[in-house]
């Protein structure tokens, strides 16, 4: 019946449930629940069904007030759309920050790493993911409107593309800035190259290849 | 068995991965003396793993892997290069020929020359050159290799030669037929004739004319979704979508 979903989604569940002729047990609910965990096939849900059920039963209830309990309060920033208990972020919402300055990155760990540069004081934006055609996001998944709609605020002047250099970072980099440039924005990507303290004889052939084709005026 | 060897020194681009597990990758690959097959990447999105920057999609790399069964195991990636990473409105194009080949090309299909078209096209992307005519190159020798390879030279009712001044129709699994002998389309819109030249230039791989290329990449796009068999594209879809923003 399922045939399209089959691959991935609950085939331990499902056939237990079928197979009985019945709905899904309490048991095969949370081995069902705990797949949707990066990384977790059937056999490690069960393991970890097990585990919490026979020798943390503690832990597990504290797990489960906590999801709850965040599910409840952790909301996106209305302004660069990262985790937070409040409408508004605490970043976003200091004085302290340059407001012409708007940093796109792709996830918040992205975030965490430009803060501990402290090379930076203007604002964010974190995508919560990037552009990847064939897994099928596109603008409407990433919701690309509300970053344009934040970015032409009238007070952001420049706009920063610090997404990853994979593909789908560039692609994502590549298409904001273009849509960015047309609204009249200034737009510039971080640049890539050698890390600090690089020689070349220890750096990979694809990091130095790149920095001869992207060499510039000295 | 050959499934069981190790094979070596395997030139291939990836053209899709999918994560696996905590720490690996399954990378579907397309090698020249292969096809297409999926590989197991172990350890591949560990955060230090060297396998990192090499198992992105756009670039040549040369691989080893082993086993048998359906997903055989990534040995050794080796970054091969030569070309500057594909970057801007080149990358979308490349999204789609990969989407190309894992929609339309099945595993463990050997077929050089179309390697050959592919690693062609993406190395003209990386360059900039000339986009569409790539494109439609790629295009033509896919369906080509395939087995669906086009007719383009000769009215495929009367067996006449295609001449650059008449009109056809291009009918598919047919070839094209001259527009004036057809009986009206019944109802519904008929499809759009195209030029004879248009058919000449596009069996020559002469894209200089600008209606040559309009028409070619109706006429392509029309094929396309025909062997896709109602299959939506993913890439098309999300770069119209960019285009609407
Ligand atoms: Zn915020």
């Amino acid at each position: 019946m399922s045939s399209s979903a089959g691959s991935s989604g609950g085939a331990i569940g499902r056939s237990l449930g079928s197979s009985l002729g019945r709905s899904l047990g309490t048991l095969d609910k949370l081995i069902e629940a705990l797949r949707c965990l990066p990384g977790v096939g059937p056999k490690s849900a069960q393991r970890m069904a097990y585990h919490l059920l026979q020798r943390e039963r503690l832990a597990a209830a504290q797990l489960a007030d906590a999801l709850s309990e965040a599910l409840q309060r952790i909301v996106h920033c209305q302004r660069c759309n990262t985790f937070t208990e409040a409408e508004i972020c605490d970043r976003c919402a200091s004085g302290k920050r340059d407001p012409s300055l708007l940093c796109v990155v792709e996830m918040p760990v992205d975030l965490n790493m430009m803060e501990q540069t402290h090379a930076y004081m203007g604002l964010y934006y974190v995508l919560m993911g990037r552009l990847s055609p064939l897994d099928g996001i596109g603008p409407k998944e990433l919701r690309l409107d509300r970053l344009i709609e934040r970015a032409t605020d009238g007070v952001v002047r420049e706009v920063i593309m610090a997404t990853n250099f994979t593909n789908e970072g560039e692609a994502t980099a590549h298409y904001l800035s273009e849509l960015l440039h047309a609204r009249g924005l200034k737009v510039s990507r971080i640049a890539r190259g050698l890390p600090v303290g690089g020689e070349l004889e220890f750096t990979d052939a694809g990091t130095i290849a790149q920095a001869m084709f992207e060499r510039r005026d000295y | 068995m050959s499934g069981r060897q190790r094979i070596d020194g395997q030139i291939a681009w990836v053209l899709h991965s999918y994560p696996y597990s905590e720490t690996s990758l399954i990378i579907d690959v397309f090698s020249r003396d292969h096809g297409r097959l999926p590989l197991m990447a172990r350890g591949a999105r560990r955060p230090r793993s060297a396998l990192r920057g090499v198992l992105q999609a756009f670039q040549p790399i040369e691989l080893a892997w082993f086993g048998a069964g359906e997903v055989r195991t990534l040995a050794k990636a080796e970054w091969v290069g030569g070309m500057p990473l594909l970057g801007g409105a080149a990358l979308m194009l490349g999204y789609y020929v990969n989407e190309l080949l894992l929609k339309l090309l099945p595993r463990e299909d050997a077929h050089p020359a179309l390697f050959d078209a592919y690693a062609a096209s993406l190395q003209a992307l990386s360059r900039g050159e000339a986009h569409e005519s790539r494109l439609r190159l790629f295009e033509k020798t896919l369906l080509k290799e395939l087995g669906y390879g086009l007719a383009l030279e000769r009215d495929a009712a009367s067996g006449e030669p295609v001449l650059a001044g008449r009109h056809y129709q291009y009918l598919i699994e047919r070839g094209p037929v001259e527009a004036s002998s057809l009986p009206d389309a019944p109802e519904g819109a008929p499809v759009r004739s195209i030029r004879g030249k248009t058919l000449l230039d596009l069996a020559q791989d002469d894209y200089s004319d600008a209606q040559t290329l309009v028409e070619s990449k109706a006429l392509m796009r029309r094929l396309i979704n025909h062997h896709l068999a109602g299959q939506p594209l993913q890439s098309r879809r999300v770069f119209i979508e960019l285009q609407e923003l």
